[in-house]
């Protein structure tokens, strides 16, 4: 059976692109999420395999959503989706509970190298 | 239309003459189709009529090239969709009948010739087939100042 | 990985994002001391950074990466801003959006940036030396992570001794080193404890960090296994246990591993303009054959035939609504890019003005939005222009020094009126009298100008340019184009003017304009279509008295006026004298109303507005044609023309 994964990025741009990622790598996108506030929200009612998470949302940001996620569900497996030059962030987030992180610009082979070592 | 080299050209009649248009600026030929006027457009305009769901501004062969009238009660014909504007439009024009489509050495049309009648500035080229002269129109300088809106 | 196909999908959302960059920096601007539109920059200019390092956009990354740092700066120490700052960011958003735009084209070549990254860095350097601790590096944490806690059950830190030391090397092209030297650090506590770490975590962090660490680790794991878990955290490019070197694997893409999916699924929440056109042509289509299968089945008097025909008809009716629905957009994506250009033409001219917009949820057709762009550029640009006086000049009046520009959209039931009104010098009259009398608008005698004939004189073609001295100079191109415009559209536009007091320009537009319901009407053996959308009734002439007002002939109506306009000798209509009794069709637009005289009506019927090519001197009264049941051609009429 195929993975599920939540999408969460306030740019369509970005979902758009990592959904096409993974679905072309056969998981399953079961919903997106636009804020920190939505992507809790979906979490608990998805409960997905995956998350990937950007950290900079409206609405409480990723790392905040992290925390609030790994409160939830201590098993929780997220994938921090930053960007260059946000390395304090980062940190912050695998702090928080986030099991690992891609970098923008993503190239489709690190992503998914990230998210099965997530998946482990 | 380059001197030398194959040149491909439909040939068509309106009035007493024999005319032409180069084959790529032809998109179409469609029976005659009876136009909806528009008021206030030059007389050489017909109409507009309807090609799968395009509205095509159609002008009236005789008029623009300014043959005599074809006798009343001969409503056959074509109606030829011509690309004008280097491609950016598309306009019916009327003939009386589409003769031939023929391949022809460029180099065997006489450039630009003063015809009896004929405003020069239409006339691309002049050729012969079958002993029968044929003027190539340019049909961009035909076309273009009746559309202009 | 093929990025053309996500380009569409980048400019579109880059632009909202830059769109809203304007709204916030004059939210910013109107009060520096506020921190409150910095987050949302912030977050806004982060997005396209992200979007376009993903696209490969390298220019438009690196000034979104400048203008954020220089964003972070404000929004960690919430100081307030400097006017000499929000100019700079209002030219970096526009050489932004520039970017953006030629990056897309594929112009990145063109683009000429180091002179904005320049003044970006200078700047971030300026604040962040002015702030209290301030670190001129992009992006500081923003709270101090707290370094891994050793998991030490056998005592504090102080036992660096104990334990094996391991040594790890990240790849050299990894980013984010320290993150993942954090992530090793994780994997190598599920081992055991972790000690004396080389460098310190805080050292991990720093930009220089080169990708490799020591530290001591208290397990009994083998170290195959020791090397495998820590390998697991990825970008690992070496690990050494216990001194005794192990060579990695050879790498291999993961993506190898992952099994390629069949099937790919599009979430787009965005539908292309084209598609949404195409779609439209289609229904259209329909809609025209739905005509004929209703002709048909009435001439065949078949229920059978007639209960699909019906069905047909709901159908495509419904499609229609929500396809139209699927064209409607909000006309703040218009109006938002406004406000910024009425601060700069403000600022340009020395005016102060107040600048409000209202009803921006009101929607309408995508495709008559995008062409309102251009005439409420003009019609904005007069009120800032001519109608605003300067603070001076409105204290004299006994005005408030700030004028106000307000732009709203309001729904009236099948049409939208959007207003742009200013509360300026208003115009002035008696100096455009001449002018119409000379022009013929009003008559030799006439000693005043109505609102109507006013208009009429300011969207004459090259007004402007001849009364350049006047107090409107300008205001006619601007009107002319936008009148143009509305015709077009089939829409009208209205002016309300008063001296000292202001002026204001009020269009107004159907709400959609593919597919209208009209009268049909027969005027010898023509058909000209006429929107409901601007016909008031439809009476019938000889029940009506006609009478001749100021030359013309009209009909009076409860006691109005309306006069007639005779079709057929408009339209030049040839054919047999049409019958004594025939029906008027009396249009209105905007408080004006016309009797239009034809032969006879032929029903109404949905139909769908195309356009055509008029050729020159075709007769300005129609706003398109359309294709009827039988697929010929007919024209529409444009009730503004025929006013």
């Amino acid at each position: 059976m195929s993975h599920t994964v939540l999408v969460c990025d306030d740019a369509i741009f970005m979902r758009t692109m990592i959904g096409d990622i993974l679905a072309q790598a056969g998981f399953e996108i079961v919903g997106e999420a636009e804020s920190g506030v939505q992507a809790v929200a979906k979490y608990k009612e998805l409960k997905p395999d995956l998350v990937t998470m950007d950290i900079v949302m409206p609405d409480m940001g990723g790392i905040d959503a992290v925390r609030e996620i790994v409160r939830l569900d201590p098993d929780a497996k997220i994938l921090m989706c930053s960007a260059m030059g946000q390395q304090a962030l980062v940190v912050e987030a695998i702090q928080a509970g986030a099991k690992d992180f891609v970098v923008k610009p993503f190239q489709p082979s690190r992503v998914l190298e990230a998210v099965q070592r997530v998946l482990g | 239309m380059s001197d030398a080299g194959i040149v491909r050209l439909l040939l068509f009649r309106v009035g007493g003459l024999t005319w032409a248009a180069e084959a790529t600026m032809v998109r179409e030929i469609l029976p005659r189709l009876e136009p909806t006027r528009i008021p206030g457009a030059p007389r050489a305009v017909a109409g507009l009529i309807n090609v799968r769901g395009t509205l095509v501004t159609v002008v009236e062969g005789w008029r623009a090239l300014r043959q005599p009238e074809p006798p009343a009660g001969t409503q056959s014909g074509s109606t030829v969709l011509l690309q004008v504007s280097r491609g950016r439009k598309v306009v019916g024009f009327t003939v009386d009948e589409v003769t031939d489509l023929v391949s022809v050495d460029g180099a065997a049309l006489d450039r630009r010739q003063a015809l009896p009648g004929v405003d020069p500035s239409l006339v691309q080229a002049v050729g012969r087939r079958a002993g029968q002269l044929f003027v190539v129109l340019n049909t961009d300088a035909l076309l273009t100042p009746i559309l202009a809106s | 990985m093929d990025l053309s196909q996500y380009a569409e999908l980048f400019l579109a959302e880059a632009r909202e994002h830059l769109s809203a960059c304007n709204q916030l920096l004059l939210e910013w601007e109107r009060n520096p001391t506020n921190p409150g539109p910095v987050g949302g920059l912030f977050r806004a200019v982060h997005t396209v950074k992200g979007m376009a390092a993903t696209m490969g956009y390298a220019g438009v990354t690196d000034v979104a990466h400048r203008i954020e740092s220089l964003l972070d700066l404000f929004r960690r120490n919430a100081h307030p801003a400097s006017e000499e700052v929000i100019q700079l960011l209002f030219r970096a958003r526009d050489a932004l959006h520039q970017a953006v735009e030629l990056s897309v084209e594929g112009r990145e070549r063109e683009l000429a940036l180091a002179e904005i990254i320049a003044e970006l860095d200078d700047a971030a350097g300026r604040v962040a030396s002015a702030a209290p601790g301030g670190r001129v590096s992009s992006l500081p944490t923003p709270t101090p992570p707290t370094p891994p806690t050793p998991q030490a059950p056998g005592g504090p830190a102080a036992a660096p001794a104990q334990g094996r030391l391991v040594r790890v090397v990240l790849r050299p092209e990894a980013p984010l080193k320290g993150g993942r030297a954090l992530l090793v650090l994780r994997k190598a506590q599920s081992l055991g404890a972790v000690y004396g770490v080389t460098p310190s975590p805080p050292e991990l962090e720093a930009d220089d960090f080169d990708g490799s660490l020591a530290f001591r680790l208290e397990s009994s794991a083998p170290a195959e296994q020791v090397e495998a878990t820590l390998r697991a955290a990825g970008d690992v490019e070496q690990v050494t246990v216990g001194g005794a070197e192990v060579p990695g694997p050879p790498r291999e893409a993961a993506s190898g591993a992952v099994e390629a999916g069949e099937v790919v699924r599009s979430r787009h929440t965005r539908v292309d303009r084209r598609r949404l056109d195409a779609l439209m042509d289609l229904i259209g289509e329909l809609v025209t054959a739905r005509g004929r299968l209703s002709e048909l089945a009435a001439e065949r008097r078949d229920p059978a035939v007639d209960d699909v025909a019906i069905q047909i008809s709901r159908l495509s009716s419904d499609l229609q609504t929500e396809i139209i629905q699927a064209r409607m957009t909000p006309v703040w994506q218009l109006f938002d890019r406004f406000p910024r250009l009425i601060r700069d033409l403000a600022r340009e001219l020395g005016k102060q003005v107040a600048f409000r917009v209202e009803g921006k949820e009101i929607e309408l057709d995508r495709a008559i939005l995008d062409e309102l762009g251009d005439p409420l550029l003009h019609l904005l640009r007069n009120a800032v222009d001519h109608g605003i006086e300067t603070a001076a000049e409105r204290r004299r009046q006994g005005k408030g020094p700030e004028g106000e520009v307000v732009l709203a959209a309001v729904r009236e039931h099948s049409s939208v009126a959007i207003s742009v009104a200013d509360d300026g010098r208003g115009i002035d009259r008696t100096r455009i009298l001449e002018r119409a009398r000379r022009d013929g608008v009003v008559e030799a005698r006439a000693e005043a100008l109505s609102d109507d004939q006013l208009l009429r004189v300011l969207a004459r073609p090259g007004f402007s340019t001849a009364e350049r001295v006047t107090s409107v100079s300008g205001r006619g191109v601007g009107v002319d184009v936008a009148l143009t415009r509305m015709r077009a559209l089939g829409g009208s536009i209205e002016l309300h003017s008063e001296l000292g007091k202001g002026s204001t320009f009020v269009l107004r537009l159907p709400v959609t304009l593919a597919i209208v319901r009209a009268l049909i009407a027969g005027v010898g053996r023509e058909r000209y279509a006429l929107p409901l959308t601007y016909v008031s009734e439809t009476v019938e002439l000889g029940t009506a008295a006609t009478t001749t007002v100021e030359g013309r002939e009209a009909i009076v109506l409860r006691d109005r006026v309306v006069p007639l306009v005779h079709l057929r000798e408009l339209l030049g209509v040839a054919g047999e004298i049409p019958p004594a009794r025939r029906p008027i069709i009396v249009v209105e637009m905007g408080g004006r109303r016309a009797g239009v005289v034809v032969d006879g009506m032929l029903g109404q019927q949905e139909i769908v507005v195309k356009s055509f090519d008029a050729p020159q001197g075709t007769l300005p009264v129609f706003s398109g044609a359309t294709i009827m049941g039988d697929g010929i051609p007919a024209l529409i009429l444009d009730a503004g023309g025929l006013l």
